[in-house]
């Protein structure tokens, strides 16, 4: 049994009045503390994967199971990390990493304590008082992250969190990522397009075939952290992956 | 306020004063027709050295606070619920938008009908007069926010009370605001409208005395108090809130 599983998951979505078939019957075992990448095409169906593990979808068909229990709706024992951060503007980077703690009803001086913690694991003790439109993208994801970690999640979810970043922040926040793997030993399925990414990161990585979504491929990677994006060891495997990647991108 | 732009105003204000006092000096109509700025200034004074002016203003003010905290309330609670159940909008939502359409002055013959000529009526013309407006904005604006807030809040463990609290109306702020804004004008409205009718206190009930003792310069003096106040809620409240709003969401 893993820490989770995903069980012949299905689903459909209308359109233009007919039934399109996104998922197609996946199967996942994800076991504990391992770092899961998922690649796909753009709009291949592996955003509403990681979304239907994260209760935000319900499957058509097929079950989720958190350490063999089965799942229905969203919940802080899978955190998601969106996109584009989802943070709060209205709230300062500090409340937006305590926000999970404090509907929690956790209270303040534990919450303090918890998200200091955090703020300084990703370095944002300096920037706790900022308000989102004082930082960079960058700086959001960090923001995003903390926010995710100070929940403790079972398993953390990642959706595309890097994509709009440049090249020298991703770059910074893929090492830093796989620091901070190493130290909470967290479990974490992380979405991905870049096949660079998912490569650096991943102990194992997903191929996804285009719609409907299956696993096409899957790939180990068993390599020496912290990996670089530059790492020529890495470029085969990367090879690898986008042999199998390239027939789904004409689809 | 940049000094240029305080200097054309200053300037502006100055000329409309001097051609009115221009006007009066040619004695074309009657002083008790059309005033000279100084008899409004004097009739300004007067009302403020024996503190009838404040007293005026206190009483429209604190009925438009009490009219426009209800109609703050109210349409927050309805703006949600509609945005947030679908049958409450297609149903109660249709009718908000019929209630919207009527001027809050004609509220006024079932408010004295109901309430009599009090407080209460006159506040139930404000309150009502502002309520919709500050509904469609809040359904506007809950309908409006980025559906990965709300994902992210529920994702962490936000219940539907707290979602509300916490995400909802801090997210739809910004219009909210401009909810309260329109709401407010139209309260302002309301307010004066209503005590003109119930003639039962307040700036509305000056105005009619003025009109009932044939001194023009006291209603021109009203007329200038109630302007004063809209443009000192409108320009220096509202902005200031909207202003930062705007900032803090990263709309600017």
């Amino acid at each position: 049994m893993g820490k989770l599983e995903a069980k012949n998951i299905e689903k459909y979505f209308k359109h233009d009045g007919k039934q399109l078939k996104t998922l197609d019957g996946i199967n996942l075992n994800v076991n504990d503390g391992e770092f899961v990448c998922i690649v796909g095409t753009s709009g291949c169906g592996k955003s509403t994967f990681l979304r239907t593990i994260a209760g935000l979808e319900t499957p058509d068909s097929g079950k989720i199971l958190l350490d063999g229990q089965p799942l229905s709706d969203t919940g802080p024992d899978r955190i998601m990390v969106f996109q584009e951060g989802a943070l709060f503007p209205w709230l300062n980077v500090r409340d937006n990493v305590e926000y999970g703690l404090k509907v929690a009803g956790i209270p303040k001086e534990k919450r303090n304590e918890i998200s200091h913690r955090y703020l300084d694991m990703m370095q944002l003790t300096q920037f706790a008082t900022s308000y989102t439109y004082q930082l960079s993208t960058g700086m959001k994801q960090r923001v995003a992250i903390a926010r995710a970690l100070v929940m403790e999640p079972d398993v953390l979810l990642m959706d595309e969190p890097f994509a709009a970043l440049d090249p020298q922040t991703r770059d910074l926040l893929l090492v830093e990522m796989q620091l901070i793997w190493q130290k909470t030993k967290k479990t974490i399925i992380f979405v991905t397009h870049n096949v660079a990414e998912a490569v650096v990161l991943g102990t194992r990585v997903l191929v996804f075939s285009h719609r409907p979504a299956k696993i096409k491929k899957e790939v180990e990677i068993d390599y020496q952290r912290p990996r670089l994006t530059d790492d020529e060891n890495l470029l085969p495997y990367q090879k690898k992956i986008l042999a199998e990647l390239r027939p789904e991108v004409k689809k | 306020m940049k000094p240029n732009v305080l200097a054309k105003k200053i300037g502006f204000y100055t000329l409309i004063i001097i051609a009115w006092q221009g006007i009066d000096s040619a004695e074309i109509w009657p002083d008790n027709i059309f005033p000279s700025p100084f008899e409004v200034l004097e009739d300004l004074a007067y009302g403020i050295s024996d503190a009838s002016l404040f007293f005026g203003i206190g009483t429209s003010l604190l009925r438009l606070v009490i009219g426009l905290g209800i109609a703050i309330a109210g349409g927050l609670v309805l703006g949600i619920f509609m945005a947030r159940v679908e049958t409450v909008n297609q149903t109660i939502g249709s009718l908000v938008l019929g209630l919207q359409s009527i001027p809050s002055i004609a509220w006024v013959p079932l408010a004295i009908l109901w309430f009599g000529l009090t407080d209460s009526g006159i506040i139930f013309v404000t309150a009502i007069g502002a309520i919709f407006a500050v509904t469609i904005n809040t359904y506007t604006g809950v309908k409006n926010i980025n559906p990965s807030y709300i994902e992210a809040a529920r994702n962490m463990g936000a219940k539907e009370g707290q979602l509300i609290i916490t995400v909802l109306i801090p997210a739809a702020f910004p219009y909210i605001i401009s909810g309260f804004k329109q709401g407010w004008a139209f309260a302002w409205r309301g307010v004066i409208g209503a005590e003109l009718l119930f003639s039962f206190l307040g700036l509305g009930f000056l105005l009619n005395v003025g009109r009932q003792l044939n001194d023009v310069s006291q209603v021109i003096a009203i007329m200038i108090v109630i302007m004063g106040i809209g443009i000192l809620v409108d320009g220096v409240v509202f902005k200031r809130i909207e202003d930062k709003v705007m900032t803090r969401w990263g709309l600017r």
